[in-house]
């Protein structure tokens, strides 16, 4: 069935509307205002910018820890410490070694590990507030719609598709069925996150890789309301060691911030070997550890989340511009894997993106050629310096925490080169190890239910919302692997990444079946990642669905 | 026909609501809010009255300044114009109150018919339509599930218990409590995103209504209520078990 759309078309259209998409608008408008005050010619507007936002509101669908350097959001907001929501400066920071019962602080904080002059803050809060700026100067700011599909026209970016409303289960039309928009544009920037979907057609289709396939790791969060007095706002920890066990790379986070709100989470590499490793429930564990306990026990879980970082860096980063558009954000791989922290990155490369796009606009050319300026701009900043310090950091975990903190130091000392530099890795699934003959565990994990949870508790946190009519939006391709191969090979890891049980294997009527509960989703993108035959493709939901992070 | 339609504006469903001690009202920062679920109902007829008959649609809500997005989310999907009663203490006001503030509101535009939810997702007083027929001395009906206007009157389709209805006839003009479930309400567009950018939102504070309310019933606490179910697993044979259950339905509940 051929669908009639209707057509919209914009100077510039921003997919994503977290901390990259919304500092390119934001500084763009800025750069457009300029430029007509200046005179110059031809005259442009903010409102011929469009950005898409899939969450029901800016700020729904954004998670991290967050502890921000706010190097870029001062380039950004010169005058932003008056009115941006920063929850609390950094004031107490250390990194911590954990035993199964034991908490060793490190004599002395690495150096990637200090915080000062950095704030802990709700990155939702933050995207919200910087919205409010953007609405401000006139971008059209469409919240509750989705980038669904790449308009691709002899291999030039044109622009996308939004998503169909009102489809039922099956894919027919409800009686408010609404097409989705052909949107088309001068120039169409990807700011999706990490993995985003329409990044990642078009770095398929466009041959962009960059020279180590993309590598991620899961962020499991919860917000908590601790009793009074427990943690002081802006203390800060980093820990390493129990519960991720040795050969695995990864790491958690405890942070104070105002009103006894304590951010806690646990980080893991996906490149781990064993396939029924539960993050999730690694996370639980890792809140009885006495160090942690102390703080949230008696207190109250407020919210949880979970979301993949981009951990590849430099080697990693696909070519970031092509015909018609540019790739920014987590999506362009602007993540310092070392220290872990992308939202001063994603800033500055929304804002590097918009000086591109000026250029573009005025000339009104935005051939691959014109916005290669784009990766000109990249390299002579200080985001490239901070992620080619660390270009080989991430790729020295492949062989456990060890030989990672030994590579680490090395390439401290030798300006991020460290024992061989460009260092390979590969793509994160390829690490599962066959079961062989190992059974899974015959029940999973259920928690307390006042400092540990299951599963299902845990999404009910997350405040995640699908329409339960509407067609499954994680694809996978050929489930006769998942009852088949997978179920042998790898005892269907699906069950154990996914943090919030969107996954299943279900015996119904004798047969044994892979059921997908795709209201729970988080958004979180792991399923798409870590799948060992890659036959799972998360697209995105009907817009406004997703995750609630309020507050994280 | 010239429809006024009330909507408000309501902590998101999955809002994680905070109670500080003691006190009357949830925290409000933190929360996200979203357009009450049942004047989403109401709207949709609204527009579709509308479409069907001319006229305009006028979208009136009260509240603190974010409850302009209420009103926004209408013009977003067909309404012509917003009014917003300016309040930050509106959650102070009991039904009546409310009722008050936008009967004065609606006073002052030419209209037809007033819509109105059937109830808040937040209060859930279920009043407000009515007061505000009284105050407005016209003719009400609630719970609509189909409304077929003609010559200046209405014939409405009322949802009564298990299963039953009601026809009704009314004069215009007319306050109508829409049941939620009437229709499917539409999607927001980009074209109407955008264009609602462009329409008026009049504002208008209690004082230049000239109201003035004094509550009479106020929220004295809320409170999470205490669990006090409790699931118990009786053991043994089901011959034992069956034995066990007869003596606490005896002696525990005494239902027996």
């Amino acid at each position: 069935m051929a669908v009639q759309r209707e057509t919209l078309e914009a100077d510039v259209l921003i997919v994503g509307g977290g901390p990259a998409g919304l500092a390119c608008a934001l500084h763009l408008a800025s750069l457009i205002r300029k430029h007509n005050e200046s005179g110059a010619k031809p005259e442009l507007s903010a409102e011929n910018i469009y950005l898409l936002e899939k969450g029901r509101e800016i700020g729904a669908n954004q998670l991290s820890g967050a502890v921000m350097d706010p190097r870029g959001l001062r380039e950004l907001v010169p005058d932003f410490e008056k009115t941006a929501p920063l929850d609390t400066p950094v004031t107490d920071d250390a990194a911590w070694f954990f035993t199964s019962s034991r908490a060793w602080k490190f004599p002395i904080t690495p150096p990637p590990l200090r915080n000062h002059g950095n704030y802990v803050i709700s990155l939702s809060k933050l995207t919200k507030w910087l919205g409010g700026l953007v609405e401000k100067t006139g971008v059209n700011l469409f919240t509750g719609f989705a980038g669904s599909d790449l308009i691709l026209e002899d291999g030039r970016v044109c622009g996308v598709i939004t998503d169909d409303k009102g489809l039922d289960k099956n894919g027919k039309p409800k009686s408010n069925y609404t097409p989705g928009y052909e949107l088309r544009a001068k120039v169409t920037v990807l700011a999706e996150g990490p993995r985003g979907s329409l990044t990642k057609q078009l770095v398929s289709r466009l041959k962009l890789d960059g020279l180590n396939p993309q590598v991620y790791s899961i962020g499991v969060k919860e917000l908590w309301e601790a009793p009074e007095g427990r943690i002081a706002p802006g203390f800060v920890a980093h820990t390493m060691g129990w519960p991720v066990p040795a050969s695995m790379y990864g790491g958690g986070w405890l942070y104070g911030m105002q009103a006894n709100r304590v951010s806690v989470g646990l980080v893991i590499g996906l490149e781990y070997a064993d396939p029924l490793f539960d993050p999730h429930e690694a996370f639980q564990k890792y809140k009885t550890h006495p160090f942690i306990r102390r703080v949230l026990e008696g207190g109250k879980l407020v919210r949880y989340g979970a979301k993949t970082i981009p951990a590849g860096g430099w080697y990693s980063m696909p070519r970031p511009y092509t015909d018609g558009a540019l790739i920014i954000g987590d999506s362009g791989s602007f993540l310092d894997a070392q220290k872990l922290k992308g939202i001063h990155m994603a800033i500055k490369s929304g804002m590097l993106a918009a000086e591109t796009i000026l250029d573009a606009l005025v000339k009104n050319d935005a051939s691959a050629k014109m916005l290669a300026a784009f990766q000109e701009r990249v390299n002579a900043s200080w985001a490239k310096k901070q992620l080619w310090a660390v270009r080989n950091f991430h790729q020295g975990f492949a062989h456990g925490l060890v030989p990672g903190l030994v590579h680490a130091a090395f390439q401290q000392i030798t300006g991020g080169r460290g024992l061989v530099d460009p260092m390979r890795t590969r793509a994160g699934y390829e690490a599962y190890a066959h079961l062989d003959g190992r059974k899974p565990p015959a029940e999973r994990f259920k928690g307390d239910g006042k400092l540990t949870f299951d599963r299902l508790t845990d999404v009910y946190h997350s405040g995640t919302r699908h329409d339960d009519d509407e067609p499954c939006h994680l694809l996978v391709s050929d489930t006769n692997i998942c009852i088949g191969r997978c179920t042998t090979e790898f005892g269907n890891p699906c069950q154990y990444f996914c943090p919030a049980a969107v996954y299943e294997m279900v015996d119904e009527c004798g047969e044994r079946k892979l059921k997908i509960n795709a209201a729970n989703c988080v958004h979180c993108k792991t399923c798409d990642i870590a799948d060992p035959y890659q036959i799972i493709t998360w697209v995105p939901p009907e817009g406004g669905g997703g995750p609630n992070y309020e507050g994280m | 026909m010239n429809i006024v339609v009330c909507v408000k504006q309501v902590p998101a469903k999955d809002a994680p609501l905070a109670i500080p001690e003691g006190a009357a009202w949830i925290r409000e920062t933190d929360i996200g809010f979203e357009l009450n679920e049942p004047d989403g109902y109401a709207l949709e007829e609204a527009l579709r009255l509308k479409e069907k008959h001319g006229g305009e649609v006028v979208a009136v809500s009260m509240g603190p300044e974010r409850s302009k997005q209420a009103i926004k989310e209408a013009l977003a999907k067909g309404a012509e114009r917003g009014v917003h009663i300016s309040d930050d203490k509106f959650y102070e006001l009991d039904p009546l109150g409310s009722a008050r503030c936008l009967a004065a509101a609606i006073k002052r535009e030419k209209f037809d018919l007033v819509l109105t939810g059937l109830q808040s997702d937040d209060h859930g007083f279920g009043q407000t339509g009515v007061l505000l027929a009284e105050l407005l001395g016209l003719p009400h009906a609630t719970i609509i599930m189909q409304i077929d206007a003609a010559d200046g009157r209405l014939k409405l389709k009322r949802e009564l218990e298990a299963g039953w209805f009601q026809w009704v006839e009314l004069p215009l003009p007319a306050v109508l409590s829409i049941q939620s479930g009437i229709n499917k309400p539409r999607y927001a567009t980009l074209k109407g995103i955008m264009a609602a950018k462009k329409k008026e939102i009049a504002t208008l504070t209690r004082a230049e209504l000239g109201v003035t309310v004094s509550p009479t019933q106020r929220i004295e606490r809320i409170y999470v209520p205490k669990k006090t179910k409790k699931t118990e697993i009786l053991t043994g044979t089901a011959k034992e078990a069956a034995a066990k259950l007869v003596e606490k339905l005896k002696h525990e509940a005494r239902v027996l």
